[in-house]
């Protein structure tokens, strides 16, 4: 089992191959594409600026240098879909990277393009996004006939499913978790809006509309729509977890955000291939600190120490029992991991 | 053309299949006037319609799934009023993939929409005899209410570059890789929601039979429900595909965009379940059904309500 660290640029390689990195997972958005399509249309799930680098040069300069650390590097030409207008762009931007710059992996998302890179017998591995929506072995058994290498599963698969498709089809895939930082309130395949700037992501927009109850049940007493006012508001709470607790940090400057640390053990024992730590566009420091924290408890977990006590270490490590026995900032529900149950 | 009704049971099917009838069915006052104004932009430019299909099911939510037993009596109600009969289904875990094929072993020669690229599978290996049909959530086109809307007026101003605008009125289905591919898997029309920023249908000539929904089109959904809390411990809330009570059937949520940063303070969202709905303006409606009538798009889906539909049969 791997540790994926994101990454945007050469600067970062060297603190993150330090601290435990085993994969490193990347954007780039040529010149080419934002001038034609500006900031409006995001060729890889992450706004243009801050996100991804910009030229092939310092692309092909931190793949060099990471292969130099026995590290493989991952691109992302993940947006949902491609128009005929783009695809020859991205085919062509997807060859230059596999034959030029030498990445090892291409992670996909459209079906259209997939197919496209399939049929390109590229050097370039195939990884299916997330944004795929690989939700059961059914969609692993028919993504197969791509020839991917690995699969990204969603964040909102439980461990017991996650087990199933490990055990279904495991054998000929590998299989990619979730394991830190960003959360996502919808089905990320499934959520058909932006994060542009000028709106911001819709899950968290909405903590700020005006709200309006209507009920088809019994008549809606005052007491009853307290009870739907409270959900909201726990509704409301968990997006703000699942937002990095509001883009916050601990006093040691640790990130917030949804986690799966309590769940390493048993991702181990399952034999999920890589743990993904998100967030390309975060800052140097956050990328460090996530990288140690999942470091430290993979470790652990392959040292074979008991799951308990690798909880009780992940607990320590996030600093904040409090926001562990909230409930809303698991990626995945592990017995034994909150102190409330 | 073909027009189709989403039903949410055979008592649907007993009286009239008139626009008037149908657009009075949904219970929400702040849905009403939505359904009001669908069936009178519709009678302003057809005239009556003859439903001659009819679809049931859901696409957003496993726990949606209807029971054997509803499933085979809407069936049979639409065939003795000489209804066709399509079966929409949702994306769905391994455990939904194992009710699924319960459900679809009932179907025979009937249309079946995928939002899964596991039920395609399933459906290309055991049940060969149903027909496949792309659903709309795997047409991946943004439509984000807030600012798509405002994308599409920027086309006379110029704020927005052409060739912007221009894919997101797209999506995949205008390569013609995809639609051959989609051929290959015997998948026999695509389904489509009418994006706020418009909808460029150049790809509709190329043979692939295109539906589209009025007047509710999805926003988001998850497999976390925000209605299903309510009966859960605050710690164990909002667990993805956690067990429900089926709340999504008395509880719809009004968003009101009032903190837009654009002029379009006035929209609203519609949260139903999991899933999140806009609503047609009077011009997206007129402008669904110009292109409607230019005979770009091959059938017309009339929701009578929101699309998150318990089986009569199973509510009762």
């Amino acid at each position: 089992m791997k540790i994926l660290a994101p990454i945007r640029a050469y600067d970062e390689l060297e603190m993150l191959a330090a601290a435990g990195a085993e994969e490193l997972f990347c954007g780039i958005v040529p010149r080419e594409w934002m001038e034609r399509y500006t900031g409006a249309i995001w060729l890889n799930r992450r706004s243009p600026k801050g996100g991804s680098l910009e030229t092939y040069d310092e692309l092909k300069r931190l793949v060099e240098a990471a292969h130099g650390l026995h590290l493989p590097v991952f691109t992302t030409l993940n947006a949902p879909y491609y128009t005929a207008e783009q695809l020859p762009l991205v085919v062509d931007l997807a060859r230059r990277l596999s034959d030029e710059v030498g990445v090892d992996a291409l992670i996909v998302t459209d079906i259209n393009l997939l197919l496209r890179l399939s049929e390109e017998k590229l050097a370039a591995d195939l990884h299916i996004s997330s944004v795929a929506a690989t939700l059961n072995s059914e969609a692993v058994r028919f993504l197969l006939d791509f020839g991917p290498k690995r699969i990204i599963l969603p964040r909102s698969l439980t461990l017991e499913e996650i087990a199933r498709i490990v055990r279904e089809v495991g054998d000929r895939v590998e299989i990619e978790v979730f394991m830190l930082n960003d959360g996502c309130a919808f089905e990320e395949g499934f959520c058909a809006t932006t994060h542009h700037h000028s709106v911001g992501a819709f899950c968290s927009s909405l903590s700020e509309m005006r709200a309006e109850f209507e009920w088809g049940g019994p008549v809606l007493t005052r007491r009853r729509e307290n009870w739907l006012r409270r959900n909201l508001a726990d509704y409301r709470e968990w997006v703000w977890y699942l937002n990095g607790n509001g883009c916050g940090s601990t006093p040691k400057g640790l990130p917030y955000g949804p986690c799966g640390l309590c769940a390493i053990p048993d991702l181990l024992r399952l034999g999920v291939a890589s743990l993904k730590i998100v967030g390309r566009e975060a800052s140097p420091l956050k990328k460090l600190a996530s990288v140690k924290m999942v470091r430290d408890i993979v470790d652990r977990a392959r040292a074979g120490t008991p799951k308990l006590q690798v909880i009780d270490r992940a607990r320590a490590l996030r600093e904040t029992p409090e926001h562990c026995d909230s409930g809303y900032m698991c990626y995945y529900q592990v017995d034994g991991a909150r102190k409330t149950r | 053309m073909e027009w189709c009704v989403h039903i949410a049971g055979t008592e649907d099917l007993e009286g009239e299949l008139s626009l008037e009838r149908l657009a009075g069915m949904e219970p929400s006052a702040k849905l009403q006037p939505s359904l009001e104004l669908t069936a009178q932009v519709i009678q302003e430019r057809f005239g009556s319609v003859r439903f001659t299909r009819c679809t049931f099911g859901t696409e957003f939510c496993e726990h949606l799934l209807p029971s054997p037993e509803a499933l085979e009596a809407v069936r049979s109600a639409a065939r003795e009023r000489g209804l066709a009969f399509t079966f929409l289904t949702p994306y769905v875990s391994d455990s939904g993939i194992c009710k699924l094929r319960g459900l679809l072993r009932l179907l025979d020669g009937d249309e079946v929409v995928f939002s899964d690229w596991g039920v395609l599978r399933l459906l290309r290996q055991e049940f060969p005899r149903l027909t496949p049909v792309q659903g709309r959530l795997l047409n991946k086109s943004l439509r984000d209410p807030r600012v798509m809307g405002v994308y599409g007026e920027t086309e006379t101003s110029g704020l927005a570059p052409a060739a912007t605008l221009d894919a997101l009125r797209r999506s995949n289905l205008d390569s013609e890789s995809y639609t051959r591919f989609l051929s290959r898997m015997v998948v026999a029309g695509i389904e489509m929601d009418n994006l706020p920023q418009g909808n460029d249908l150049g790809f509709a000539g190329r043979g692939m039979p295109l539906a589209v929904y009025l007047p509710f089109g999805f926003i988001s959904t998850s497999r976390v429900c925000l209605a299903a809390g309510l009966h859960y411990r605050k710690p164990d809330k909002f667990q993805p595909g956690a067990p429900c009570r089926h709340e999504c059937q008395t509880h719809l949520v009004e968003y009101a965009y009032t903190n837009s940063p654009f002029a379009n303070r006035d929209q609203k969202f519609y949260l139903k379940g999991n899933t999140y709905f806009y609503v047609h303006t009077a011009a997206m409606l007129r402008s669904l059904v110009g292109q409607a009538a230019e005979g770009r798009i091959a059938r017309l889906v009339f929701q009578p309500r929101l699309p998150m539909l318990q089986a009569h049969e199973e509510a009762a």
